[in-house]
């Protein structure tokens, strides 16, 4: 090979052949250009003239080159030139082939699979012995590498399922440390760095290596956090070069276990950003049944993030001097317990054995002073990040605590006694509440006007009371004060939390102040809790983002989920123990996604980026236009042009060529196939880009056809293939969608083309091709799923699986199964809409015809057959196999009738002999 | 002799082969317009009795006495040999390779022309009783009758060119009284006027019909050209065939003088004529111009 700036030459030696070319000037340019032979019985009186102009004996020097330039670009082509060559593994020895198998793959995993199988193909096709690593896979036990065949090794890699854990580079990296062989090495990664590892420069010194990079651009959802009462989540990516709209979807439980979307918010994720943060305001109903969240379009473990308890309910202490005997209604905690009963889990004791439980807050109601031990234990909680709620009352404001100098479990300095404000013997009024100030965590909130407080403990002025003021009365005195202590906050109301000095416990002002002090939901996980205990997967994430039910496995030590990544031993999920449940999900809340930096030497190749394109045929083509060329100039030169008939006949053919070759073929087909398609019936398939499938979809729909104009008086022509994105749909009453893996998502233009289409009257009909094998409706398969991102775009109705009564079952054909190659899962149309006794009622829109039917059974490959009538496929076993194909050939009928007819079969009329079939 | 209609022309065409029929065909298609044309008047009375009796005088050859004709009665009647006088016209039509010429399909060929020509005017000829005689051919004696047309039409059919240019044959044995020359004319000047004056020494009036295509005379060609003759024996090379146009059209319009010139010395005739144009034209003019019927 020969490299040549970003052009290889796969043949370089022919390349020599250019060393010719001075040869074929010098030749072209002896020879004048050929002579034209005339037979002339003139020529005799011609005999002993002479030429006067002799300057056309030579070629002229533009003809010269042009036929130079002609015979360079064919010996370029023959020497096979090439943009961004793969470098084919040519090389002997063993061969070891890295697969990233982690979440960041399994986007687009058939993909990926397709890419190793490819490397394992090659790899056996030049017969290395050859060893598969999944870098997601647990470290295997024995210590040695072993090299087969790589035949050996395909059919586990097909079977290779996405982990939801990142690949293990770091372990695999002192794993192959260890080995004492040389390879050479291909390595499909996910091009994402998890770990400082160096693997790549690990495989450069054992041999050669390859890297094959995704081009995938992955996003992740760091967990869930609550900042100021507000869900955030952050979306990390590695920085592209352009701004990219993230939509980030919330799922919770509704009240009867469904799984509803709660919330959904699309934000910009600037160019250079690894990470953008979503907010989500929700009512604290909603927010307590908020189960995961889930970044759209990208389908893959790291996409998903799971809420635990952590997020929803929080552990509060409260502490307070309960009044055994009295009325409830002055008890300084019931107004505590009624507001965050419902949201928190709420436990009461003495302090020292709540101080055990781990609470997220603490609230200490009118409490006076504390034991020395109780203070020196409750300081060093806060410290380490509790959050201690007081509220002041008699007793606080009778203990005298904190009235001489500052103590740590009191925000501010307090004055001596309190103050009463509009009692009987005062002279003011109740106090209103300022509004709160900007930087204040209740701004925003409203303060209904009959919230008046009458007493109060009333803080020292101090420089720091400013800044420690929440919030105030409208005569500036405080009525929140917080500061920090160590990572944890002391906040007091200077009132009680009962209605004794204030009414504000009565109000709903109160709730959301505790809502927004974090008391009553928090931000952080679990993590606290972890520790320590032993956890059981109830749920397991797996690699695409999906719940499921684990396999049994040990449960996990609590340190194990905190300290290191999840992992094979370790994997996503919820996880359990006792009543705790704790999510563990793929990404921390400080990860970030980084390209790996590769080492000196080594490029990776990035599919699609820098795709291997042969030039021969283009250079061949401007050869042959070259030559063509000098064909016109030839003729003018030797002056045969003036042959008016032979210039236009050359003129001509070069213009033709040359619309062949700009022309985009199709183009030139459209109107030629709208005049068609408006003329005759015309049943049309989706062109999938798969040249098989299309094929079949083609044969599949002529079967049709040609069996609707034998038995009915639909006489369809040939069947139309449509491109969604460029063709009118508009005469098409049917639209047969055979699914593949990898259907591209649709432009927007392509969307409101096919809802329209929809909603004036055609049907499209969906066809996964595989029989649902492995899973329910459309969620299991590869195909399901590439449907499900199909159809989230487009404007479906609800479905259902077809009824018994349905006209489908007797447009013509009395059926009640669908066969198509497959026998198999229900067909879905549009939920009916009412029933009668005598058929079925329909929404009144497309008299009744469904917009859409889905079905896997692969009807195109039922109905195909070839050119000369022959089936194109078979069709199950024997008489059973010839009976099938003639009920999906009887579906297909009542197919195209029901859409062409509507509810017309679904009329009174045939209801007695309807009935009288039935009945046999 | 009875008229050539077109029963007995299918008939004879049954009998004759090749392209005889045609020829003959298009001969008596072309003659009869002229037939009809100028001279229609002139077949009422004409019968198959040719010959005119007069007593015999003292002096006659006792062989030519008609002994039969004498018998009916005591006188001796002679057979009027007057008739034996009748102009014989020694056709010749030019077989070279350059008469096989044509410059389009939708044209005759030169030598086709020619052959239809002749053959058309020894239609009239005979009609009128005149012995035609092609020199240097089969039917070299100059004779009369359907018969003899009929071999003259084999005869052209069937001649095989072998020289590039034609050159008029020796009138050697004929006394023709009449000569019509087609040719084109187009060889080596010494063999195209020597051999016409060697004739016109020994025959009578002749009529020269130079027979050219048309893009002889335009001369439509351009560029590289090797022009050949017909037989492949004569080649000339050009590089830009269109600067020689002119030149060989002064040659060629030379070359016309040249034999309107030796017309006018000898009292003949002298027509150009181009397979493009009607050929029923030239048969007219040729008519007028022997004008012996």
């Amino acid at each position: 090979m020969v490299a040549l700036g970003g052009i290889v030459f796969l043949a370089p030696l022919v390349l020599l052949g250019l060393l010719a070319l001075p040869l074929l000037w010098w030749l072209l340019r002896a020879t004048p250009p050929s002579p034209v032979h005339i037979k002339f019985p003139g020529v005799q009186l011609l005999l002993g003239l002479f030429d006067r102009d002799k300057v056309s004996d030579r070629t002229p020097w533009w003809l010269l080159l042009l036929r130079l330039l002609a015979m360079a670009a064919a010996i370029i082509a023959f020497a096979e030139p090439v943009i961004n060559p793969e470098e084919s593994p040519d090389r002997e020895g063993p061969l070891l082939i890295l697969f990233d198998g982690g979440w960041a793959n399994a986007g687009d995993w058939t993909a990926r699979l397709e890419e190793l199988e490819q490397v394992l193909e090659d790899a056996a096709r030049a017969g290395r012995p050859t060893a598969l690593i999944n870098l997601s896979d647990a470290i295997p036990e024995q210590a040695t590498l072993s090299f087969r065949d790589a035949r050996e090794l395909v059919t586990g890699a097909r079977a290779l399922e996405a982990a939801a854990w990142q690949p293990d580079r770091e372990g695999y990296a002192r794993w192959l440390e260890a080995q004492d062989v040389t390879f050479d090495s291909v390595w499909l990664t996910d091009n994402i760095a998890y770990d400082d590892s160096d693997l790549a420069s690990l495989l450069q010194e054992r041999g050669n290596v390859q890297v094959f990079a995704s081009n995938a651009d992955p996003m992740a959802l760091r967990p869930m956090r609550i900042e100021e009462g507000a869900f955030v989540i952050d979306a990390i990516a590695r920085p592209l070069d352009q701004d990219r709209d993230v939509t980030i979807t919330i799922f919770g439980t509704a009240p009867n276990g469904a799984e509803l979307r709660l919330a959904e918010e699309t934000v910009q994720f600037p160019a250079t950003a690894y990470f953008t943060e979503a907010r989500f305001e929700l009512p604290l109903e909603l927010r307590n049944r908020v189960t995961r969240a889930v970044l759209s379009n990208q389908s893959h473990a790291a996409a998903v993030v799971l809420a635990d308890d952590g997020l929803r309910r929080r552990k509060v202490a409260l502490i307070g001097t309960s009044i055994q005997e009295g009325p409830q209604l002055v008890d300084p905690m019931f107004y505590l317990r009624k507001a965050l009963e419902p949201n928190v889990e709420l436990v009461e004791g003495e302090l020292s054995e709540l101080l055990l439980t781990a609470p997220d807050v603490l609230i200490l109601a009118d409490a006076g002073e504390l034991s020395l031990s109780d203070s020196e234990k409750l300081i060093a909680w806060i410290e380490e990040g509790g959050l201690l709620v007081r509220f002041a009352g008699p007793r606080l404001a009778a203990s005298g605590a904190g009235q001489l100098v500052e103590v740590p479990l009191l925000p501010v300095r307090l004055r001596a006694g309190g103050r009463n404000l509009g009692g009987a013997m005062t002279w003011g009024d109740p106090k209103q509440l300022e509004p709160f100030a900007e930087s204040s965590p209740f701004f925003g909130l409203a303060i209904p006007d009959d919230v008046t407080v009458s007493a109060q403990v009333v803080a020292q002025p101090s420089p720091e009371l400013s800044e420690r003021t929440l919030a105030s009365l409208t005569d500036g005195t405080p009525l929140v004060t917080a500061k920090s202590l160590g990572e944890g906050r002391v906040i007091l109301f200077h009132v009680t939390a009962n209605a004794e000095w204030s009414n504000l416990p009565l109000s709903g002002l109160f709730v959301q102040m505790l809502e927004r002090l974090s008391v009553v939901s928090g931000g952080e996980p679990l993590a606290a809790e972890l520790a320590g205990r032993r956890w059981l997967l109830e749920r397991e994430l797996n690699g695409y983002g999906r719940l499921s039910d684990p396999e049994p496995m040990q449960p996990v030590d609590g340190e194990r989920l905190i300290d290191d990544p999840v992992g094979p031993d370790a994997p996503p999920g919820l996880y359990s123990s006792g009543e705790l449940t704790a999510a563990v999900n793929v990404m921390s809340s400080d990860s970030v996604l980084e390209s790996i930096t590769w080492p000196a030497g080594l490029v990776p190749i990035i599919p699609g980026e820098q795709e291997e394109q042969a030039l021969k045929h283009w250079f061949l083509l401007a050869a042959l236009v070259l030559l063509l060329v000098d064909v016109l100039a030839t003729l003018f030169v030797s002056g045969r042009l003036r042959n008016m008939k032979a210039a236009h006949a050359a003129t001509t053919g070069l213009l033709a060529m040359g619309l062949f070759l700009s022309a985009d073929p199709g183009q030139a087909q459209d109107d030629i196939d709208a005049i068609r398609s408006a003329n005759d019936t015309v049943l049309a398939y989706v062109l999938t880009g798969d040249p098989a499938i299309d094929r079949v979809s083609h044969a599949g729909l002529l079967g049709l056809s040609v069996i609707l104009s034998e038995r009915t008086s639909i006489e369809p022509v040939e069947p139309i293939g449509v491109d969604i994105q460029r063709d009118e749909l508009a005469f098409f009453p049917l639209l047969y969608w055979p699914i593949i893996e990898t259907q591209r998502p649709l432009t927007p233009e392509a969307i409101e083309k096919l809802n329209r289409f929809m909603a004036t009257g055609g049907t499209i009909f969906f066809d996964t091709r595989d029989a649902n094998l492995g899973a329910g409706f459309g969620s299991g398969t590869a195909n399901g799923r590439a449907l499900q991102r199909l159809a989230a775009e487009l404007n479906i109705p609800p479905l259902e699986p077809v009824p018994a009564d349905h006209v489908l079952t007797r447009a013509f054909y009395l059926l009640q199964e669908f066969p198509g190659r497959w026998v198999g899962p229900d067909v879905w149309v549009e939920i009916s809409t009412g029933t009668s006794t005598e058929g079925m009622t329909f929404a009144a829109a497309n008299d009744g015809v469904s917009p859409v039917i889905i079905g896997a059974n692969d009807w195109a490959a039922g109905w195909a057959i070839e050119n000369d009538g022959r089936p194109m496929f078979t069709v199950g076993r024997g008489m059973n196999g010839a009976r099938q194909r003639e009920l999906a050939f009887r579906f297909g009928v009542n197919l195209v009738m029901y859409i062409m007819t509507g509810n017309y079969k679904s009329d009174q009329v045939h209801v007695p002999a309807l009935l009288e079939r039935l009945g046999e | 002799m009875s008229l050539t209609t077109g029963a007995t022309l299918r008939r004879d065409a049954e009998h004759l082969v090749g392209g005889l029929p045609p020829l003959l065909a298009e001969a008596n298609r072309l003659a009869s317009s002229v037939i009809l044309g100028v001279h229609g008047r002139r077949r009422t009375g004409m019968g198959e009795n040719f010959w005119q009796y007069r007593q015999a005088m003292p002096g006659d050859d006792l062989a030519t006495v008609d002994w039969r004709r004498s018998g009916r009665t005591d006188a001796v009647f002679i057979r009027e040999r007057e008739w034996e006088a009748a102009h014989t016209v020694a056709i010749w039509c030019d077989p070279a390779r350059s008469m096989h010429f044509s410059s389009h399909k939708s044209l005759d060929t030169k030598f086709h022309r020619a052959a239809v020509m002749s053959l058309a005017l020894s239609v009239l000829l005979s009609k009128a009783g005149e012995r035609i005689a092609f020199p240097a051919t089969a039917v070299g004696e100059a004779r009369t009758g359907e018969r003899h047309l009929q071999r003259i039409a084999a005869t052209l059919s069937s001649i095989a060119p072998d020289e590039e240019y034609g050159e008029v044959p020796k009138f050697d044995q004929l006394n023709a009284a009449r000569t019509v020359f087609f040719s084109d004319f187009l060889g080596p000047e010494d063999k195209v006027l020597a051999p016409l004056r060697t004739a016109a020494e020994r025959a009578g009036v002749g009529s020269i019909v130079q027979i050219l295509d048309p893009t002889e005379i335009s001369f439509p060609f351009d560029g590289r050209v090797i022009f050949e003759s017909m037989g492949g024996a004569i080649e000339f090379e050009t590089l830009r065939a269109k600067a020689l146009r002119e030149e060989y059209q002064e040659r060629l319009e030379k070359r016309k003088d040249l034999l309107t010139q030796f017309a006018r010395d000898t009292g003949w005739r002298f027509v150009q004529h181009q397979t493009s144009q009607s050929p029923t034209q030239l048969l007219l003019w040729l008519y007028m111009a022997i004008g012996v019927v």
